[in-house]
């Protein structure tokens, strides 16, 4: 079976993955991924069709809590470590280029 | 101060309530320890000298007045770097995080306060928890106490390293595939990983959410039991939690008579070709040491195991690509903020680029390829659906058996360098501490014998039912008064 990986593949996933990766870096990854996605090969042997997807059943119940305010929460924890404040927000980099 | 290698937590409380010495000397010897042998062995990252004398401090004073100490009243411990202490630096050994420091306290880190436990500092580790030797850390290299030229495993790898050259009375360390009782194994010491839900997961810096459990590593079976009973319990911080209320009593004082009523059972596939001879040789003196203490054993299978490794290699990375993608050199990260051409996507892609090591890039491409459009069905589904299979083969074990008993490593601890190169050869040392993750069960890996100066440790694992901890912790400690 043909490694569904290579270099065009792996370059749009890094995209996605929001990765710059180096030249040198990418080749590695490239070859790494080819011989573990080989080892994956093996799951094909098993027939799963009947298989239901994991469900664990314990915690597909339904979590709620009272809508009520809550004191303990983390909420707001780290502000003070944001490098740049302005006004009282926290400041990023432009979303767009100038 | 009596020396420190023959303390347990158990000793350890005894001499501190008869007063033959005071938490701040415990933990004054532990510094002087950790400043003799840490800067060789590498097992911590960052240490907490002046607030673990104030908890030290807070003890002794509590001790005078005659107040009710904690269950775990002085006891010095260190920490997984991955686990928050507010206030000191929480860096899961990765670039990424090198100048974080914790806002809050993780939920186990609140309940250790609670117990009278002291921090000496947090421990190395691989990058973000992943890895199998420690050697994924970005900031240094930590060492086997048994083998200086050899892992200690990991990636809780500076805990198990810290309790076994007695650098920290006990540990926390957090286990996703086998983080906790690998490196226990391979440095001779005794790590849990409990059932999903019992500890907290609050405060842990995620990796694998749906498998991530925090443990302790310990150099008993007794002690780790304490360190359990301190740390679980529900919390409304984690929704995962399972809130599940357990007997102290059966889980601490465990009667030799239930004991001997366990049903153990051996996996014929952990019994395989490829496991190192003396790795082999102690499971089968662990078996001969069980069955002396009137413990039924028999051979069963589950049949889909030798599957684990390539479903939890699916599995865990994609949900390692989903939960790093929060660090983003935004929240998380240094960044050139005067730098007003770069726009947010250069400043992900370069960020994250330069801040992750090659181990953890590598499973967040793995973990964004497999959930991708094309491949999902193919990898991740197909995955899932084996997760279900593992889980039911051993539903299924769990009929005949009450405890399941095998090797924690394929092999002892390897040469620092041996496996770097080739991550499918690193990978494969999780192969048996894996479906525990995958079914969500508790495990624990035990020395098989106290170390022998000039021998390297081997481990084995006991596996209980969800929720069944008294199991393997009463059945581990009536093997451990047998060493």
């Amino acid at each position: 079976m043909p490694s569904p990986i290579n270099k065009k593949v792996l370059q749009s996933i890094s995209g996605l993955a929001r990765l710059e990766l180096q030249e040198k870096e990418s080749e590695k990854i490239l070859e790494d991924l080819r011989n573990i996605l080989d080892h994956f090969n093996e799951l094909q042997e098993l027939d799963t069709s009947s298989i239901v997807s994991e469900v664990i059943p314990e915690r597909d119940r339904k979590i709620f809590r009272e809508d009520d305010e809550r004191i303990g929460t983390n909420l707001g924890a780290g502000k003070e470590l944001f490098p740049r404040t302005e006004d009282g927000f926290l400041a990023i980099p432009p979303v767009f280029k100038d | 101060m009596e020396d420190l290698k023959d303390l347990t937590i158990k000793s350890f409380g005894e001499g501190l309530r008869e007063k033959k010495f005071s938490a701040m000397e415990a933990t004054l010897a532990y510094f002087e320890n950790i400043k003799k042998m840490d800067p060789s062995l590498g097992a911590y990252l960052h240490l907490m000298e002046e607030s673990a004398a104030t908890q030290a401090e807070k003890i002794d004073l509590a001790l005078q007045n005659g107040e009710e100490l904690g269950p775990l009243a002085g006891v010095p411990m260190a920490i997984k770097d991955n686990i928050l202490i507010k206030g000191h630096p929480a860096t899961a050994a990765s670039k990424m995080l090198k100048d974080y420091v914790a806002s809050y306290d993780a939920s186990v880190i609140n309940n250790l306060k609670r117990s009278g436990a002291v921090f000496l500092g947090k421990t190395n580790m691989d990058e973000f928890a992943m890895g199998s030797s420690t050697e994924n850390s970005a900031f240094r290299l930590t060492r086997n106490p048994r083998d200086m030229e050899r892992v200690p495993g990991g990636s809780s790898g500076g805990s198990a390293a810290a309790v076994a050259g007695d650098l920290a009375l006990a540990a926390l360390g957090s286990d996703t595939g086998g983080s906790i009782r690998q490196p226990a194994a391979l440095c001779g010491v005794v790590g849990l990983k409990s059932t999903y839900g019992t500890v907290s997961r609050s405060g842990l810096i995620a990796m694998a959410s749906s498998l991530d459990q925090i443990g302790p590593i310990t150099k008993t079976v007794s002690d780790a039991a304490q360190v359990f009973m301190a740390i679980q319990g529900s919390d409304p911080l984690d929704n995962t939690n399972a809130g599940i209320a357990y007997d102290p009593k059966e889980i601490l004082e465990p009667s030799l008579e239930k004991v001997k009523k366990l049903r153990v059972g051996v996996p014929k596939e952990f019994m395989v070709d490829g496991l190192e001879d003396k790795v082999r040789s102690g499971i089968e003196q662990a078996v001969e040491k069980i069955k002396s203490l009137g413990v039924e054993v028999k051979t069963i299978s589950l049949p889909n195991a030798k599957y684990a490794l390539s479903t939890y290699y699916i599995i865990m990375p994609a949900e390692v690509s989903s939960n790093l993608a929060r660090f983003d050199g935004i929240r998380y990260g240094a960044r050139d903020d005067e730098n007003k051409k770069q726009s947010l996507l250069d400043i992900y892609l370069s960020e994250r680029g330069r801040g992750f090591g090659a181990e953890t890039k590598r499973r967040i491409i793995l973990g964004t390829f497999v959930l991708s459009s094309g491949y999902y069905d193919a990898y991740y589904e197909k995955a899932q659906r084996v997760r279900a299979l593992m889980r039911k083969d051993l539903d299924e074990a769990f009929k005949e058996v009450d405890v399941i008993i095998g090797p924690t490593t394929p092999t002892t601890a390897f040469k620092i360098g041996e496996k770097t190169s080739d991550p499918l050869s690193m990978y494969l040392s999780d192969i048996f501490t894996i479906p525990a993750n995958m079914a969500e069960i508790p495990a624990i890996s035990i020395p098989v014998e106290k170390f022998k100066e000039g021998e390297l440790p081997v481990g084995f694992q006991l596996m209980g039912r969800r929720f069944r901890e008294a199991d393997i912790l009463s059945l581990g400690q009536y093997y451990e008064k047998l060493n």
